[in-house]
């Protein structure tokens, strides 16, 4: 939709950024060659309060290709919506317990102490030693046993004139 | 089987894919759930599942013929008889299993007293655990479907989960008919916010438990309350303190646990704990503290008994009555009693201050505060200590001098947390979670795993059970 203020020629620059009027041509066989009645543009979508800097990047070929090869899903229904934060809530699970089978192996093993002998809490202990050792290796049993120790000094901490706390046996 | 342990972390997450997976299948899911639920419980006693269902196939179909009666003859059917039954035996079970030895024991001294010495014939009963709660359950069921609050279940299954669901069926919270039946009709669905709200309550229930509650009972209020004589004034005074957040901690604690687990099975179950020692009388203390008791001793005792609708002095008698009974609900000794009374003494006061000065504010509510929690605290001691003899030996035990040798820094300062912490902002783990549920699933399992990582570092081996199992 052209300007009207620039159809009248009253302003050079037009009100609305993209005038889609043809301005006059120098070059009269061009100038020929056009239809003399130009049809009508479609109404332009310019939001009269949007920022220029809001505008469209020019998107890379590629990316265009990718949405084209891969069109992007239709939005979730309800239940999608559920399924979605179904998975995102099991990944948490797997993930959080993944980080504690490695930060806090021992764990498994001091079960395993705290049970009847068995099949199951034998093999616990057996396999939990075993997996334990290998991660000490490694240095990854440091955040526990530092936590502890930390835990351990306030505990043994005293008020002046109290006795101080009696030896512990430390447990891993 | 208990909640901060790693063999419940491990059948939870056997319960949670296997749920899950059965989504689809909303009868098979509950069916698995029921099953787990039984097994759960069977960890304690197996004889007791037996119990269980009992009770379940009892409130249903009491339930069941009144609902029939009302639909036959309309509401006006003659069923009180009916809901009578249902109510009668269901104090039946608790009263057998949770206060016949008591009885027994006070009928024998009684008969002594006026030299009728009878054997009477005393049973060891074994305490079925959690029995209070889902009996609780069982009545309030019956009882609205009955005032037509709630329809009746549409299967017996409903109801045995109702009454066995894993999450609540030791300790509470006391979840109504009205709250989880509605949920069970339909296969759940899981949301971001139930997820990270769920996960955030089962870790601060962890730390509440393992670090300052079972840290506070073990060096602190269990020498003390074992011995009070051996102690001085401010050890005393500390574990009376250390007992307050010990208690407040370890419950809240376990229902912050089973509200976080039960929504990560797709299920809402209501508050339970809303920061009590913030109440500034002990009217708004019950209604911070325990509040599926409260409100379940409100509904189905105290309205019947007329509630506030025959006057103040009607009121008043009702209101004791309440908190007396609502003390032996705890357990089958005089000093439970002596807790309901004191509760219920108080309130009365504070109802007949209120008919006196309407309105008006007659303290600052800071010293509105500091008088309620050191009643509750009084309270507590009585809670606490097995005989009277024991209270009156920890009150006498504030008079004493002598050196500080329980009390702690590391002690002084749970204490002072466990207090601190009912004034973070009243709705402050869901501001979290709110905050939370944009983050990738790496990041919050991170987050849940160091945050496990740390409570676990710290805690003690073993753990003891939670205090509300006993009841």
């Amino acid at each position: 939709m052209t300007d009207d203020r620039d159809k009248m020629g009253e302003g050079e620059v037009p009100l609305e950024p993209f005038p889609t009027h043809r301005p006059d041509s120098p070059f009269p066989p061009l100038y020929e060659s056009l239809p003399a009645q130009t049809p009508a543009d479609p109404p332009s979508d310019w939001i009269q309060s949007a920022d220029a800097h809001d505008l469209p990047t020019r998107e890379s070929k590629l990316a265009a290709l990718g949405r084209f090869a891969f069109p992007p899903a239709p939005p979730l229904d309800d239940e999608g919506v559920a399924a979605r934060d179904m998975r995102w809530t099991s990944r948490t699970l797997v993930i959080a317990t993944a980080f504690l089978l490695v930060f806090n192996a021992v764990s498994p093993l001091n079960w395993s102490h705290q049970q009847a002998p068995g099949w199951v809490s034998e093999t616990v202990e057996k396999v939990s030693e075993a997996w334990v050792g290998q991660l000490a290796l490694l240095g990854v049993d440091m955040p526990r046993r530092g936590l502890r120790d930390a835990w351990f000094a306030a505990k043994d901490a005293r008020f002046v004139g109290q006795e101080p706390a009696p030896p512990r046996a430390d447990t891993p | 089987m208990l909640f901060p342990t790693l063999a419940f972390g491990v059948f939870f997450l056997f319960v949670y894919f296997t749920t899950w997976s059965l989504d689809r299948e909303n009868g098979r899911r509950k069916l698995f759930l029921l099953l787990a639920s039984w097994f759960f419980y069977a960890q304690w006693d197996w004889r007791f599942v037996g119990l269980l269902i009992l009770s379940a196939v009892l409130n249903w179909a009491i339930a069941a013929l009144i609902a029939r009666r009302m639909e036959r003859d309309g509401p006006q059917a003659r069923r009180a008889w009916l809901v009578g039954l249902g109510v009668a035996a269901n104090l039946l079970i608790l009263g057998f299993f949770k206060y016949y030895g008591f009885f027994i024991e006070q009928a024998g001294d009684l008969l002594a007293r006026f030299g009728w010495e009878r054997d009477l014939p005393l049973l060891q009963v074994v305490l079925p655990v959690g029995i209070s709660f889902f009996t609780f359950q069982g009545i309030s069921y019956v009882v609205d479907v009955h005032r037509g609050k709630t329809p009746p279940a549409k299967s017996l299954l409903d109801v045995m989960l109702l009454m066995s669901f894993f999450p609540h069926l030791v300790a509470g919270p006391i979840v109504r008919a009205s709250d989880l039946l509605p949920q069970f009709e339909r296969a759940p669905r899981l949301t971001r916010e139930m997820a990270t709200h769920g996960l955030l309550l089962i870790c601060w229930g962890l730390f509440k438990k393992t670090v300052i509650a079972s840290e506070l009972s073990v060096n602190l209020v269990d020498p003390v309350f074992f011995d009070p004589s051996a102690h001085s004034a401010v050890d005393i005074a500390a574990a009376v303190y250390g007992y307050a957040v010990q208690i407040y901690c370890d419950f809240s604690a376990y229902s912050d646990m089973a509200i976080g687990i039960a929504a990560l099975l797709g299920y809402s179950f209501p508050r339970n704990f809303d920061q009590p020692y913030r109440a500034s009388s002990m009217q708004s203390f019950w209604r911070r503290w325990h509040i599926s008791l409260s409100s379940w001793l409100r509904d189905y005792l105290y309205v019947p008994l007329g509630g506030g609708r025959k006057g103040l002095f009607a009121s008043c008698i009702n209101v004791f009555i309440t908190m007396v009974l609502g003390g032996l609900w705890h357990g089958a000794a005089w000093t439970f009693l002596a807790w309901g009374a004191l509760h219920g003494g108080v309130q009365v006061i504070e109802r007949l201050g209120r008919a006196v000065f309407g309105d008006r504010k007659i303290m600052p509510t800071v010293l509105g505060v500091l008088i309620t929690f050191h009643i509750v605290c009084l309270g507590w001691i009585l809670f606490r200590a097995e005989t009277f003899e024991l209270a009156m030996a920890m009150l006498a035990g504030l008079g004493r001098i002598g050196p500080v040798t329980m009390l702690t820094p590391l002690l002084l300062t749970l204490i002072v947390g466990g207090l601190a912490m009912h004034w973070l902002p009243p709705r402050a783990i869901e501001g979290v979670a709110e905050r939370l549920k944009t983050a990738p699933s790496i990041t919050l399992g991170l987050l849940i795993g160091i945050a496990i990582l740390l409570v676990e570092a710290v805690r003690p081996e073993g753990v003891a059970p939670f205090i509300y199992f006993q009841f």
